[in-house]
Parts: structure tokens; sequence; C-alpha cells
């Protein structure tokens, strides 16, 4: 029983560092935003605010019974798949890595792989039921891209797998240690590849095809406010964090204490995030195809890497 | 007992169908009877390894049961039962009652026959009743009985002389039709026959498993036939052709130095089969329709693992060969009961029911995340498996193909549940009412096995493991099977339980949080008050999005679309009807025209002085 209990507040303590990180660096990212349009943009503790709002909201509506599960499902997928990637390096030694240990080896990174499709299948349940069709839209778009970028990310995962024969993320992170030598490094196609993939799992531009704002009105999160969107938001935030975390796992050898967590996490986010700034949007089968043009190629490139060497 | 069974079943589907004329009453209780008797027989008085002999017609038929048919007798007797009972109000004022139970008890016994067969003749028997049955049940609504039926009829016995082909060879020279004589001995055989066999065999599991490209029957015959028995069609006897191919597998590509080449080959076929079902799944408008592609396409995921033939990949295929079952039985008969409560299958014309249908709804969503090989649902194990057998084997390109499979896949499970449960809720389906118990106490139940195979997979894992051992895999690991943990040589693990309740603990908080935070002030409105852009929809106003739904990815896939193997079949077609027709215009039936022929071959005789006479 009190093993549970401190399990939880572990696990709670991981969800609220997840929280706070993911809600800042959306707030960052408004602010460069900004500047980059020759805007002064809003303050980087705006997200805090906008969820603080979105949270004490007393009334709203709601379409039927999956309109509140489908926010429940994103939840589940944002918070097990932060259990399960392992959010520091096994080999730090600060004095709170333990707290982090979470269920990190109950899982391997094609069950993250599946989880991570969990909530927004739930997701656009829960879209469908409110019955707007702008929600419907969104959907179907965000699902085909996700056929788009699956492809190169899968082909970086199994170039991986090859080369080090396992499926452990955890393996990964200490095959780095031991090495010395980061796996961007070790195998640069598979990096370039999922790079290249997470451009599009982060939505921002040119993929941004799910949210569209002039086209769509935000797609799947248009009839959501208050609890709803609250929930969204956060789910939104600590799922950002929880994949940033992942790249840096397996890309970057981890992270030893936070500090160097955040540092990598944020450069690394800011690839999606500077190239979005500076991009207009794709229709959704130029998407697609371009996912499976140059990103699929290096990842074939980066298997091949891998059985070769 | 075997016999015994049997014979109830074939007994049994003849009084049903007599009593039937008596009235349908009579005959609804008798059906039940009919299917329930000899199935708790089954259950609880056979035993795996009992053999019997039966002396006919100067043959011996040699029945009995192995721990691999016994697998597999599981699904038909289970989903035989649950459809049976879902298939009494299904059909309840339907034409041809009589027709559809006997044929329904007739494919159970042909079923559980051939799974109990050890010799070829009798198993061949089986076989036919099986193709026949079911066979009389596309056609049994009579819509496109010209081209639904004769397709399957055409596919069914190009297999059909495949076997029959291949038996004879077998029995020609080796002179048994014992299935254990020709596996021990097929050594014996010339390399020829050798090569020739295996891949006859495959052609006749291939055709029934519908493996590409002999799948083209199907898509149509699984949507023509009643949803009550398509359930049984795609659930079980579809996977007779899968439990051929592991005998096939096993017992003779194991022994052939080309085996791994020929494995390879089923391997992508099987691949292939998997991404372009899920393609054209994705592009149907009719929920039968796209289940039947979606069919296909997961028998593509089992026959790779077949194929594939590592303990692990066999593991899954198994997995995969009972979970497909219950899902996909489970989704049929929730396609039938919204035909029976709207009268039509069509996403564009069904809307938002999901508040009229709500125990359908959560039977279809549960069946519909374990299709998608979500966690923690019984699909996820058989793919965690079957990747981690991949990549292990060496198959890496196969293993990219599948991953794109399964979240192609994705896309049409969530036209599927869009389709008929979610969007906007119209007047028109107002009055339609949640189906009657008997009919979703069965698809429920099936849907909550997936729920509990996905956690504890154990139970699944034990009957498997003895049916692979039986076959000759002495290294399953079935002994560390025990405690709901997937794992792999590499040493990958998945914990099952943990996550089981990690996901349902944030799940039951968030939902419960977003239930009771600021209840008093959420209230409820219908799906026509919804934000559009400052205007507010008319109540005739439809905005329900259902006409193109995938519109932007078949946009993607357009040219992979325009090849498709029934045109090159139907090129073939015409291509013989040509030749028919020139044939018919040498033999016209005339007299006059033979009795020319008869000259002309006479002068041509003597332009080249033959001596005709001596």
């Amino acid at each position: 029983m009190e093993y549970i209990l401190i399990k939880t507040l572990e696990a709670i303590a991981t969800f609220i560092l997840a929280f706070i990180v993911g809600m800042t660096y959306g707030g960052v990212v408004r602010k460069i935003t900004g500047r980059v349009h020759n805007r002064l943009g809003p303050p980087w503790y705006q997200n805090f605010i906008d969820a603080f709002k979105l949270f004490s909201k007393t009334r709203g509506i709601h379409h039927g019974a999956m309109h509140f599960l489908g926010a429940a499902f994103l939840m589940v997928t944002s918070v097990v798949s932060l259990m399960i990637i392992p959010v520091l390096a096994p080999g730090g030694h600060a004095w709170y890595n333990s707290w982090f240990t979470n269920m990190n080896f109950n899982g391997d990174l094609i069950f993250l792989l599946y989880i991570m499709t969990f909530g927004p299948l739930g997701m656009a349940m829960g879209a469908g039921q409110t019955g707007n069709p702008n929600s419907s839209i969104g959907v179907t778009r965000g699902l085909s891209q996700m056929v788009g970028f699956e492809i190169p990310w899968v082909m970086a995962l199994v170039a991986l797998m090859i080369s080090y024969k396992t499926t452990s993320v955890i393996d990964f992170m200490n095959i780095q240690r031991e090495t010395g030598t980061w796996l961007m490094f070790a195998n640069p196609f598979a990096f370039i590849a999922a790079v290249l993939a997470m451009l599009g799992m982060f939505r921002y531009s040119p993929f941004d095809i799910v949210g569209a704002p002039t086209e769509l009105a935000s797609g799947p999160v248009s009839e959501n406010g208050g609890k709803f969107l609250f929930t969204m938001m956060s789910s939104g935030s600590v799922f950002t964090f929880a994949k940033l975390v992942l790249y840096v796992d397996l890309f970057m050898g981890g992270a030893n204490n936070l500090v160097m967590l955040v540092v990598k996490t944020f450069l690394l986010y800011m690839i999606p995030v500077l190239y979005g700034i500076v991009s207009p949007r794709y229709r959704t089968e130029q998407a697609v195809r371009w996912f499976w043009g140059w990103p699929t190629f290096i990842g074939l490139l980066a298997i091949l890497y891998a059985v070769m060497f | 007992m075997i016999t015994l069974i049997l014979l109830l079943f074939l007994g049994g589907a003849i009084v049903t169908w007599l009593g039937g004329k008596l009235s349908p009453i009579v005959g609804d209780m008798l059906f039940l009877v009919t299917i329930i008797v000899p199935a708790g027989m089954f259950f609880t008085g056979v035993t795996v390894g009992e053999v019997t002999h039966i002396h006919a017609l100067g043959l011996t038929l040699t029945w009995g049961l192995s721990p691999l048919s016994y697998l597999f007798s599981m699904i038909v007797v289970g989903l035989g039962i649950l459809l049976a009972i879902y298939a009494v109000p299904f059909m309840k004022g339907k034409q041809k009652t009589g027709a559809f139970y006997f044929n329904f008890t007739l494919s159970v016994m042909a079923m559980l026959g051939i799974l109990v067969s050890k010799d070829w003749v009798s198993f061949f028997i089986f076989w036919e009743i099986m193709t026949w049955s079911s066979y009389l049940m596309v056609i049994l609504n009579g819509k496109d009985v010209q081209r639904v039926g004769i397709k399957y009829f055409i596919f069914s016995a190009i297999g059909a002389y495949a076997m029959l082909m291949a038996m004879v060879v077998m029995n020609s020279q080796l002179g048994s039709f014992l299935m254990a004589d020709t596996f021990n001995n097929f050594q014996h055989l010339t390399v020829g026959n050798q090569i020739l066999i295996p891949i006859l065999l495959l052609t006749a599991f291939g055709v029934k498993s519908a493996m590409m490209p002999l799948h083209v029957w199907a898509p149509d015959a699984y949507s023509n036939a009643p949803m009550a028995y398509t359930g049984l069609f795609s659930g079980a006897l579809s996977k007779m052709g899968i439990y051929g191919m592991v005998l096939v597998m096993v017992t003779m590509i194991n022994q052939l130095p080309e085996g791994t080449l020929i494995r390879d080959i089923i391997a992508w076929i099987g691949g292939f089969t998997a991404a372009a079902a899920t393609l054209w799944a994705i592009t149907q408008d009719d929920g039968k329709k796209l289940l039947a592609w979606s069919s296909v396409g997961q028998m593509g995921y089992i026959i790779v693992g077949v194929a594939i033939g590592t303990p692990l990949a066999m593991l899954a295929a198994l997995f995969l060969v009972v979970v497909h079952a219950m899902f996909k039985g489970s989704l049929f008969m929730v396609v039938g009961a919204i035909e029976k409560q709207t009268g039509t299958t069509d996403f564009r014309e069904i809307n938002g029911l999901i508040r009229k249908m709500p125990w359908t709804f959560i039977s279809a969503l549960i069946s519909v995340i374990a299709l998608a090989g979500i966690p923690p649902l019984a699909g996820f194990v058989s793919k965690w498996m079957l990747y981690e057998a991949l990549i292990q084997n060496n198959n890496y390109i196969l293993v990219i193909l599948l991953f794109f499979a399964s979240t192609a896949g994705f896309l049409y499970c969530y036209k599927f549940l869009h389709g008929y449960f979610l969007g906007q809720e119209e007047p028109e389906w107002a009055h339609v009412k949640e189906a009657p118990v008997t009919m979703v106490v069965p698809m429920l139940l099936l849907a909550i096995g997936t729920f509990v195979l996905g956690t504890f997979p154990q139970l699944l894992f034990k009957p498997i493991d003895s049916a692979l051992q039986y076959v000759g895999y002495d290294a399953t690991g079935g002994h560390l099977w025990g405690q709901s943990i997937l794992f792999s040589e590499w040493g990958d693990v998945v914990t099952l339980q943990p996550i089981l309740y990690a996901v349902l603990a944030v799940f039951v908080f968030f939902a419960l949080f977003l239930w009771f935070k600021g209840t008093k002030g959420t209230r409820y409105v219908s799906t026509k008050d919804i934000s559009s852009s400052g205007e507010l929809p008319k109540e005739w106003e439809n905005l329900t999005f259902k006409v193109n739904f995938m519109q932007p990815f078949e946009r993607v896939i357009e040219p992979f679309l325009k090849r498709q193997i029934d045109k090159y079949y139907t090129a073939f077609g015409n291509g013989l009807e040509a030749l028919f027709e020139f044939t018919r215009r040498i033999y016209t039936g005339n007299g006059q025209t033979y009795a020319i022929y008869a000259i002309l071959f006479l002068a041509l005789l003597l332009l080249f002085r033959v001596n005709l006479f001596g």
C-alpha cells in the first residue's frame, strides 16, 4: 500500500514537471512566434493564465457521454506515455532522480508507438459526437497525416532496433552512456528521418492542417471550452514534453539532471517551431505525400545503414 | 464422442429445417438446441487426443482431436453459440429462416469436421460441405447472385480442385490418405512433387483465407451473406484456411530445402494483402464492405505470422486468429444490429446513433480499439509479438509495411465508428431503438473478451503453446507465459497488468474530474447547437460530414487504387468469353456445317495424297 502511495506521488511529481515545462514551452513559442512576426507577443506565462481561466469557468456545454470520455482518453495517452518514457537517464546521480522512474520498465518502443495513438483516436470520438463538421474534418486530416509521418518515424526506430537488438528505451540510453556516442551521430540517417517525422508530429506549420485556424476554426477542439479545453490543453502540454523527452532519450543520450533535460528538449523543440513560423500550410494530400517522399527515403537509408554497419 | 457431436449437428440441421416448416418458433427453439447441445457436449465431453475410426465405402476415415485443432474448434464452437443466440432475433421476420438455420448448422458441423479429420478424404468432404453451405448463405438474400455468388464459387472450385489434385498425387505416390502418413513420408516424394503438393494445398487454403490475389471473392461474399453468418464466415470459416496453412507450413515446407524462399514469398503476399486491403477498406462507404476488406487485411497479418514461422510469430498469428474471431464477430454483429434497427448500413445515410444504441456503441468501440491494436486490448498483444518476431527475423521492410497497414487501419476504424454512431443527430433516425438484449449480449461478451485477453493473455497462451508443441515447436517459452508479461528473445518486455491499472486509473480519474467539476453549470445541448462561425444552423440543415469522408487520403493513394486485380480477372474472363465465342462459330450445331467440315477434311487429306484405305 505504501509502495503504491509513493509511486502515485512520484507520478504526480512527474506530471507536474511535465505540465509546467510543457506550458512554459507553449508560452515561449508564442512569444518567439510573435517576435519573428514583428509583434510584441504575449508574455511567456500567458499559457498559465489561459489554463487558469479555463479551469475556473463554472458554466459550459456538452454534447453527450463521449464528449467527456474523449478528453479523458486524450489524458490517458499523455500520462501513460509520460510514465513509460524515462524522464531522466538511469545513470544520473541527482537526488531527485528516483522520483521520475515511474513505469519505465513496463513498456517498450512498440508499446509507446501504439499508446501514443490511443489518445488521438479517443479524442476523435469525442470530436465526432459534438456533431461539428469542422471537428470531423480535422480528425480525418489528422489521421491521414499520422499515416504520413508514422512511416519515416517507424523506419528510424526500426533502424535503431536493428543496430542494437533491443526495443527498450532504457537500453538505448544505457548503450549511449556506455559507448559515449549519441545515437544521432551513430546513425545520422535515423535521426534525420525522425526529425522530419517530428515536424508532422508536433503539428506546426506547414503541417498544422488539423487545427487550421482559418479553415476549420481549430478543428477537433472546437465545441470545447472550460474544463474540456483545460484538460485538452494540459494534455497537449504534457504530451509535447513526453514526446520531446522520448527524442532526447533516443537520440541525445537522455539527460542526467533537469537542467540538461530542459536545454536539450528546448533545442530540439525549436526545430519544428522555427521551421513552422516561416512556412505556409500544406494541403492534406501534399503533407502526406511529402512524408512519403524524402523522409521515407532517408528512413530507408537509415535501415540500410543499420544493416550494413 | 466426436462422431456423435457431428451427427447431432447434421441431424439437428435437418430437424430444424423441418421444424421451421411447422412454425417459426419451433424452428428457432430447435436451432438453438441444435447448436448449443452438441457445443456443450464438445466443451464437456471431448478430450484432446481421442481418435475414432469409421469404415465406410471401403475407406477408413480417421477422426481425432489434436491440440491445434482444439484451439481452432474453440473458435468455431464458441463463436457458433454466440452467433446462434444472436441469429434468432436477427432472422425474426425475415425470409428463408429455415435455409439460414440449416446452412448455419451445417457450416459449424463442417468446420468441426475439418478440424477433427485426420485423413484427407474426410477433410475434403467436410471442406466441400463448408464451401457449399457458405455459398448458399452468400446467395441467400438473392441479390447479385450472378456477380457475387459465381465469383465465390469459381474461386472455391479452384481451391477445391487444387486440393483434390494434391490429394490424388499424394495417394498415388505414397498410397495413403492419412495425414500423418503423408506428412511423415513427405521426404520419399520426388522433388517436383515435393514442391507441387505444398503449392497446390497453399492455393486451396489461400482461397479460403482470402490471400491476395485469390481474395477477390471475399469482400463481396462477406458483405452479401446475412450479418449473423458473416461473423462466423470471417471469424471462423476463413480461419480454416489458416489451419490448413499451419499444417502445410510446419510439416511440408519445413522439410523442403527451398522452404525459406516459399515462406518469404508467402509472408510478402500476406504483408501486401494487409496493406492493400486496408487501403481498400478506407475507401468503402458501406459498413459491411469496410469490415469485409478489413477482414481480408487482418488475415494478411495472420498469414505473415504463419509464414515467418518462428515460435513468437506463430504465437502472434494464432493469438490473432482467436482475437480476430472475437472482435470481428462482435463488429459484424454490430452492423447486423444496425441493419436490423435502421434498415441500412450506408455511412452516408445513418447519423448519430450513439445516444440511441449505446450498448451497441460500447461493443463497437471496444472491438474497434482491439482491431486497431491499441493497448491495453488484445489486438495489441498479437501486433507486438508479430513486430518483434519480424524484426528479430530480419524482415525489416515487411515490418514497415505492416506498421503502415496498421496505422492506416486507424482511418477505417474511425470511419466505421463515426459513420454509424457519431455526427449530427437527425430527426430522421429519432425513432431508432437499441437492439434486443439477445443481440446485444453476445457482441458485448465478445468485446469484453478482447479486454480480458488484452490483460491476461496467458489464458490463451497456454492452449496455443500446447498446440505449437504438438506441431513440433519445442521452445516457445510456454513456462514463462504465466504472468501476463510479453517478452521476446531480445529481452524486450511489456508488462500488461500495471499498464492496464495505470490506464484505468488515469482514465477514471479524468473522466470523474470532467464529470464532477462544475456539473451544475454544464448543460447538454443537441448536436444542432454548435459553433459554426457565428451562424446558428437550422433544424433542417444537415451539417454532418459523411460523403467523401477520407477524400484527402484517397487522393494520396489514388495511383494505387487504379490497379485492381479484379480488373485483370475480368479481362481474363472476357478473353475466355471471346475464345468461346470463336469456338461457337466453329461448332454451330448445324448439320450442314459439320458436313462441310467433313468434306473439307477429306479434301485436305486428298490434297496431301494420303492413302486412306491402305
